[in-house]
């Protein structure tokens, strides 16, 4: 595809095909641009959005920086590893949020990898059509529920269900009991943990089914031409044939568990130290900009709020761009 | 249809016929493919020369296709009722018509890969199976310092070659090859017909090609097929050696295909 | 490489044919690997259905709470709807009684807001990103990638900074825009990835005829790439409906109010309220405003689906 200067060429006999390459058509296409009718308002057009979208992206990091300066002038880096969150004691440190943030987010992939993938397997290796078809759907259309409805699904009825059976139960498994000891009180950083499993989970199982959807057929009967059984076709063949693509579904449901804040906030329990069990109430760098940023006042509180949210969008923005740049290496790899 | 040889048969169809709902895609087929011989299948595209092929290993259980008559890989009823398809096809390879190494594998793993899939466990035999069947698709020399490197940095041309080096890997009595030169250049093709020239004193082969001078390059049997006057179901219209079916072919729509007055 | 040269060239130590024909080593092999196929295929088909089994049982964890979450949610809503429920206010807390009326017509100001600002702007990038190439719509593309994983928190508290601090007040608009810069990466890369479907030589037809290429851009691109445009568009909007983080600190106020300068109810603002509330009467409120929520998203949700497939049996 020529340059967009060359394609602004109005039609194909003024510029021969051999032609039109980006140096031939620029000059001319500079020229035609602002004289024909029409030619203008679709390049404004054009530009016009892919600038307010840039604007938009480099204000939203500009704000928040400019806003957080106060904080990292105060706090500095130390901000990242101090323990203690006391705003009247003028201390602040985001250490226990970020732990909270790994470990719910870490507890989240530990249910919702293994099952998301296994579902995906189900849905589109083994499970015949009239099955498949219905389910997929429904599972997309659950993907759009809102975080608050699951957060309020969380709060009034998985509390107190964790609280009398679930987590009474943990802690009579031998081996388990080191992650799961003290006392059973519904809202923990395991419960935060499941509730962004079952968030992630559509996300998971919808992206790993288009990844494993798009192994090639001559893969699959590859392997099956080669004596291997249907479920070892998916498990040799398939499923690291779609292993990019499942760790893309992978990346995206753990940016969305780490920067999922208002269901988190509903059922973690809003405790500031750094947890000893996955019983123990926690908090989130979410939950903890919802708990403190309608309460602050402006300067010094604030801008150490805002600076908890600069820390969780470096964050997500790292493992998304991760994400992002590891696909494509990987797809540029596979091309050559 | 008789079948003028004295050889013996390591595959051989009766009455095979194959529909994929109502479409009847090729009718009644009785062939044999003579033990370590070369038996190409040759016509216009569309008459089913793949999808009797995909019969012989059973690859059309997956694929919705339906598949009447019988089938016989050396004592094994392919179709029979007691038969599992999985023991059919680790006693015959094949090849497509494309490249198609696991992307994900290394060299070493993609040779392995039927060895792993029928439960060899033994790294002994993985080894020596492996240098002996890229030994046979004459990629020994070419890969043997980069065995853990992936198989799609190959040329196509390799990677053709080390499909039937996997193939060949889990020393099938039977190898169906479906036109596996149609996507390589003439040096490529080369080298893979020299292959099967060679392969031929130890495995049976059965190659889809739609290009006759191929065939009587390498095959020594050759079946023709052809849409029917219906032209929507193959049929088989005449088998023979080679040589005999291309210099005195005996079916005048032979004749006048292989002469060059069709297709 | 004749084939005696290449069979005998193996020599005796090596595992290949030690001459013409089927040699020993090849023999020997294939009787390991088919007794080892055969021993091993029990155990292969037991795996497989073990594994199979527990692909099922994983479909079942996949479904199970999030199908008990919307039949509660369910169950417990349809009770508090009535007609009072949509158009009556809240009552204040703890008294039964009342409606969400203000943050239904809130929701709607607030999301029709963010589309009239995001569905624009969004197709235009789209069609920079589809015209161009290079280092700018390459930066484009992966600014909005990388966007679409912004938690919608930060954009909450952006549209705090620029919009509500500066005014020293809550609005409707501060959360239409946070709602917006959550939209737009969606809507431009949908956008981009429906309008990229329009084949190229529709475009060449058109530009050959001698027309304006913002016409063709317009009859023939925008035309042909609707359904997905549609489809891409009502689902950011499905989404942006039900976020909750970014009009926490923008929009906040429980009157009923038409100006969208002015504090604005929402539906899932009402929800946090109400849901965190300790008495039951509020959290009836809060089970019939979620209630409320997911009909209207999955509704959404799925006429973007049907649109989009009748749109596209059109055009064939
Ligand atoms: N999986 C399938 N489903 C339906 N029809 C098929 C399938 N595979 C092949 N066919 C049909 O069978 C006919 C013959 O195909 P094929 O065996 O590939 O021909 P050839 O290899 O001789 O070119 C074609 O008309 C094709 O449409
Ligand atoms: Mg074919």
């Amino acid at each position: 595809m020529p340059d967009d200067g060359a394609r602004t060429a109005s039609t194909l006999e003024e510029i021969p095909p051999a032609e039109r390459t980006p140096i031939a058509g620029v000059k001319e296409a500079l020229q035609r641009r602002w004289s024909r009718p029409g030619g203008r308002g679709y390049a404004g057009l054009r530009w016009g959005g892919a600038g307010l979208f840039t604007a938009v992206a480099v204000a939203l990091v500009v704000s928040l920086l400019t806003s957080s300066s106060q904080a990292f002038a105060h706090s500095g880096l130390s901000l990242l590893w101090t323990g203690t969150w006391d705003p009247t004691h003028k201390i602040y440190g985001a250490e226990t949020f970020i732990v909270g943030t790994l470990i719910t987010t870490a507890v989240a992939l530990v249910l919702a990898v293994p099952i998301g993938v296994a579902t995906a397997a189900f849905l589109s290796e083994l499970a015949p059509r009239w099955l498949a078809t219905p389910l997929s759907v429904l599972i997309d259309l659950i993907a759009a529920v809102p975080s608050i409805v699951v957060g309020l699904w969380g709060l009034l009825v998985l509390t107190p269900a964790f609280a009398h059976h679930v987590e009474p139960f943990l802690k009579k498994i031998p081996v388990l009991e080191w992650f799961f000891h003290g006392p059973a009180l519904g809202p923990s950083m395991l419960l935060a943990g499941v509730v962004l499993a079952v968030m992630i989970l559509p996300t998971m199982v919808a992206l790993s089914r288009t990844a494993l959807a798009g192994v090639a057929l001559t893969d699959r009967e590859a392997a099956r031409a080669l004596g291997g059984t249907r479920w070892q076709v998916v498990r040799r063949a398939v499923i690291p044939g779609a292993r990019t693509g499942i760790e893309g579904a992978v990346t995206l449901a753990m940016g969305r568990a780490l920067g999922e804040s208002i269901a988190v906030a509903m059922v973690i329990g809003n405790a500031y130290v750094i947890p000893h069990s996955l019983l123990a109430p926690g908090a989130t760098l979410g939950s903890a900009i919802i708990n403190n940023f309608g309460g602050v006042t402006p300067g010094l509180d604030r801008s150490e709020v805002i600076a908890l949210v600069v820390i969780l969008l470096a964050l997500t923005a790292l493992v998304n761009a991760g994400g992002q740049l590891l696909l494509r290496s990987r797809a540029r790899e596979q091309v050559s | 249809m008789t079948i003028e040889t004295a050889e013996a048969a390591a595959v051989s169809l009766e009455d095979v016929s194959v529909s994929f709902g109502s479409h009847r895609v090729v009718r009644d087929v009785t062939l044999d493919l003579a033990r370590n011989r070369v038996t190409a299948l040759v016509g216009p595209s569309g008459c089913g020369k793949t999808t009797i092929l995909r019969a012989i290993n059973r690859l059309h259980d997956d694929t919705g296709g339906k598949v009447t008559g019988r089938v016989t890989v050396g004592d094994l009823d392919v179709y029979g009722r007691d038969t599992q398809p999985e023991l059919v096809r680790s006693r015959v390879g094949m090849v497509f018509q494309r490249p198609n190494p696991f992307p994900t594998m290394s060299i070493f793993d993609n040779v392995v890969a039927g060895l792993r899939l029928n439960g060899v466990r033994n790294k002994a035999l993985l080894h020596e199976a492996a240098e002996a069947a890229l030994h046979h698709a004459a990629l020994w020399d070419l890969v043997k310092d980069r065995l853990q490197t992936p198989a799609v940095r190959l040329s196509g041309g390799q990677q053709q070659r080390l499909c039937i080096a996997r193939a060949l890997a889990i020393e099938p009595e039977v190898l169906l090859m479906d036109e596996p030169c149609s996507s390589l250049d003439p040096i490529a093709t080369a080298k893979i017909e020299e292959l099967i020239t060679r392969l031929s004193s130890d495995v049976t082969i059965g190659l889809v090609t739609h290009n006759m001078f191929q065939a009587t390059r390498v095959s020594h049997y050759t079946a023709f097929f052809l849409l029917g006057e219906d032209r929507a179901t193959g049929e088989l219209i005449e088998y023979g050696r080679t040589v005999d079916l291309f210099d005195t072919p005996r079916d005048p729509r032979t004749k006048a295909y292989v002469s060059g007055e069709v297709g | 490489m004749s084939p005696v040269a290449t069979t005998t060239g193996l020599g005796t130590g090596s595992p290949g044919d030690g001459g013409a024909g089927l040699g020993e080593g090849a023999a020997r092999r294939r009787e390991l690997i088919l007794a080892q196929s055969k021993r091993s295929l029990g155990r292969r088909h037991l795996a497989g259905r073990v594994a199979v089994a527990l692909c099922m049982v994983a479909v079942a964890i996949s479904l199970a709470p999030l199908v008990a979450l919307v039949a509660y949610t369910t169950s417990r809503g349809v009770h508090a709807l009535s007609v009072d429920f949509f158009t009556k206010i809240p009552t204040p807390a703890g008294i039964a009684g009342g409606g969400i009326s203000n943050a239904i017509v809130g929701s709607l100001i607030i999301v029709g807001l963010a589309a009239v600002m995001a569905v624009p702007v969004g197709i235009a990038t789209a069609l920079f990103l589809l015209e161009r190439r290079g280092r700018i719509a390459g930066t484009i593309r992966f600014t909005a990638d990388v966007l679409t994983g912004v938690p919608s928190i930060a954009l909450g508290i952006f549209a705090y900074t620029v919009l509500v601090e500066p005014f020293a007040h809550f609005s409707a608009i501060a959360g239409s825009f946070a709602l917006a810069v959550l939209m737009l990466p969606v809507i431009i890369r949908s956008s981009e990835a429906a309008m990229r479907n329009v084949p190229r030589s529709e475009w060449e037809a058109g530009l050959a005829l001698g027309v304006r290429r913002g016409r063709v851009v317009r009859s023939i691109v925008l035309r042909g790439a609707l359904p997905g445009l549609v489809t891409g568009n009502l689902l950011a909007v499905a989404r942006a409906v039900g976020e909750t983080a970014p009009l926490l600190f923008t929009t906040g106020s429980q009157l009923f109010n038409l100006n969208p300068a002015q504090p604005t109810a929402a539906v899932p603002l009402t929800i946090f309220s109400l849901g965190t509330s300790p008495f039951p009467a509020d959290q009836q409120t809060a089970w019939g405003a979620a209630f409320v929520l997911l009909v209207f998203v999955l509704v959404l949700s799925i006429v973007a689906r049907l649109v989009a497939g009748r749109l596209n049996r059109q055009a064939r």
